[in-house]
């Protein structure tokens, strides 16, 4: 997509999803990364009402679960052009991007993006090397991606005045909407108090506060303008989506050093130019999916996005505003904290459950009022975000 | 007991013992551990820097669980230990802290010191970088 002033397409340029499928998220030692993504493209494709025969282009991705270009042994062999993502938590976002430019382009007039993955019990495992970094970094014991976060939302909290209080209102509500989904993984409500009284990770974080490294598969299928309304009563238009790299200054994990400031995250810029792109504002935004590997990180990405001011964060949780049946609804599947990070799958959980809220059918607490423009914003390692404006 | 530092690159001198990084000469840019090419500019050619040894904490936070390998616990085991960032002025240094939770504060004066972080089979004691209060800020810096 070219970056700028915003442009009119005809409705036959521009891109729609006309299907999606979701295996549900958590833990299961029966099936494989690979079993769950055949079977979230499969409801893609019944959602859709077409075969694996129709698709034109596809685009797949995981971090560790396997080449997802293999799924055709299990689909079908129709010579369809596959493409394989590995983008760390922008690979949803990146595998949507790679289908919606193939069609755009002329490749195909329908397509498919499937995310999924199947991680280990446990933090995260990482080698110092791989970052650029010398042993000393992990021996002495400050490579953990949990330190980061907290030191992230140590540092936010103390420069914009929002209270520890704040990070347990994220996690509540994210476990209310989990209660209610059924594909989510944490399925039981916890109170504020039960959230602050689990162990401490590393303050201000406390267990309850981090998702876990999970499974999960979802799968979208995109379709051009003209066939689109052919396909689907109720086709979500895909307004506009916006990847972005890190820039100087910003503040990542396994950082021995930071400049001194400010630091501005790639979660701005991507924010930024997908509204520009969509000549809308965060203010029209009625549904909302931000990355929440912890309650701290959607606190600060409530803001980085413009979906808040900084410092605002509190009054809003607070009030209910983020809450389904508030002003700007977050995270209404429960995110990661509720969903788990399935890292290849998130982005894709993402887009599924803002289409099935516009479309008016989501699967759990959906948003009143027949919400009209959604969003999506993912962030990870090492200083990568994407973002998505999706309306109907 | 014999002693080693955890990587020689990261020090200079020994008394005081220093921390060293690297400076940019095009856009005064300051990185930690020091590194060839600077990541702000591209015509700036980057040469050795000794850090200061006092600073404020920026942020902080407790490491609660023991870390997978390759992290290595001290000789008598994993204790919960404090890390964070020390804003030194021209650059923020990731470090451990040797600061008691009841005195740990953002704005905190600190100063540079070396801590044990583990030892080698042969009995052989690894020092680390860490920041230990100040108690006395206010001297020439
Ligand atoms: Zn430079």
């Amino acid at each position: 997509m070219t970056e700028g002033r915003p442009t009119t397409r005809a409705r036959s340029d521009e891109v729609y999803v006309v299907g999606c499928g979701m295996h549900p998220f958590g833990r299961d030692d029966t099936v494989t990364g690979m079993a769950m993504a055949e079977r979230a493209v499969r409801e893609a494709l019944a959602d859709a009402g077409v075969g694996w025969e129709d698709i034109g282009y596809a685009a797949g991705g995981s971090d560790v679960s396997g080449k997802p270009d293999t799924l055709v042994g299990r689909l079908g062999l129709t010579g369809v052009p596959f493409v394989n993502v590995q983008n760390g938590c922008a690979t949803g976002a990146s595998t949507v991007l790679a289908v919606a430019n193939a069609l755009r382009a002329g490749e195909a007039s329908l397509g498919l993006a499937v995310g999924f993955d199947k991680h280990e019990r446990g933090a995260f495992n990482v080698s110092a090397a791989r970052y650029g970094l010398g042993d000393w970094y992990a021996e002495s014991g400050m490579m953990l991606t949990t330190q980061f976060f907290a030191l992230k939302t140590q540092r936010y909290l103390h420069e914009h005045g929002v209270s520890e209080r704040a990070l347990a209102m994220v996690a509540a509500r994210a476990f209310r909407n989990g209660a209610q989904h059924p594909m989510a993984w944490r399925r039981k409500p916890l109170t504020e108090q039960e959230i602050l009284d689990s162990p401490e990770v590393s303050p201000p974080l406390t267990q309850y506060m981090f998702c876990s490294p999970g499974q999960g598969a979802a799968a979208l299928v995109l379709a051009l303008g003209n066939r689109a309304f052919d396909l689907c009563e109720r086709p979500v238009r895909l307004a506009s989506l916006a990847l972005r790299t890190r820039r100087f200054g910003s503040f990542e994990v396994f950082s021995p050093w930071l400049p001194p400031g400010p630091h501005r995250s790639p979660s701005v810029d991507a924010a930024e130019a997908v509204f520009r792109r969509a000549d809308l504002r965060p203010a029209d935004v009625r549904v909302a999916q931000l990355q929440d590997t912890d309650s701290g990180s959607e606190l600060i990405h409530l803001a980085e996005t413009g979906l808040c001011d900084h410092g605002e964060q509190e009054e809003l949780l607070a009030a209910g505003d983020t809450d389904a049946t508030g002003r700007i609804p977050v995270n209404t599947d429960g995110g990661c904290l509720a969903g788990g990070e399935p890292v290849g799958a998130s982005g894709l959980r993402q887009f599924h459950e803002v289409v099935r809220q516009l479309q008016g059918r989501a699967p759990g607490a959906q948003v009143p009022g027949a919400p009209r423009v959604g969003f999506t914003h993912v962030y990870g390692a090492p200083g990568i975000s994407a973002c998505a404006v999706l309306t109907v | 007991m014999t002693t080693r530092l955890v990587a020689e690159d990261l020090f200079e001198g020994v008394d005081p013992m220093r921390l060293v990084g690297a400076r940019c000469s095009g856009c005064h840019t300051v990185v930690f551990p020091r590194q060839d090419s600077c990541p702000r500019c591209a015509d700036g050619a980057m040469s050795a820097h000794v850090l200061p040894v006092r600073g404020l904490v920026w942020s902080w936070t407790l490491q609660a669980f023991p870390p997978k390998p390759p992290y290595r616990p001290p000789a008598g085991g994993f204790q919960p230990y404090h890390v964070g960032y020390v804003d030194l002025g021209e650059v923020l240094v990731e470090a451990r802290l040797e600061v008691p939770r009841r005195e740990m504060r953002i704005g905190l004066p600190v100063r540079l010191t070396t801590m044990p972080a583990y030892h080698d089979e042969d009995g052989t004691e690894v020092l680390t970088f860490a920041f230990r209060p100040d108690p006395s800020p206010e001297e020439d810096r």
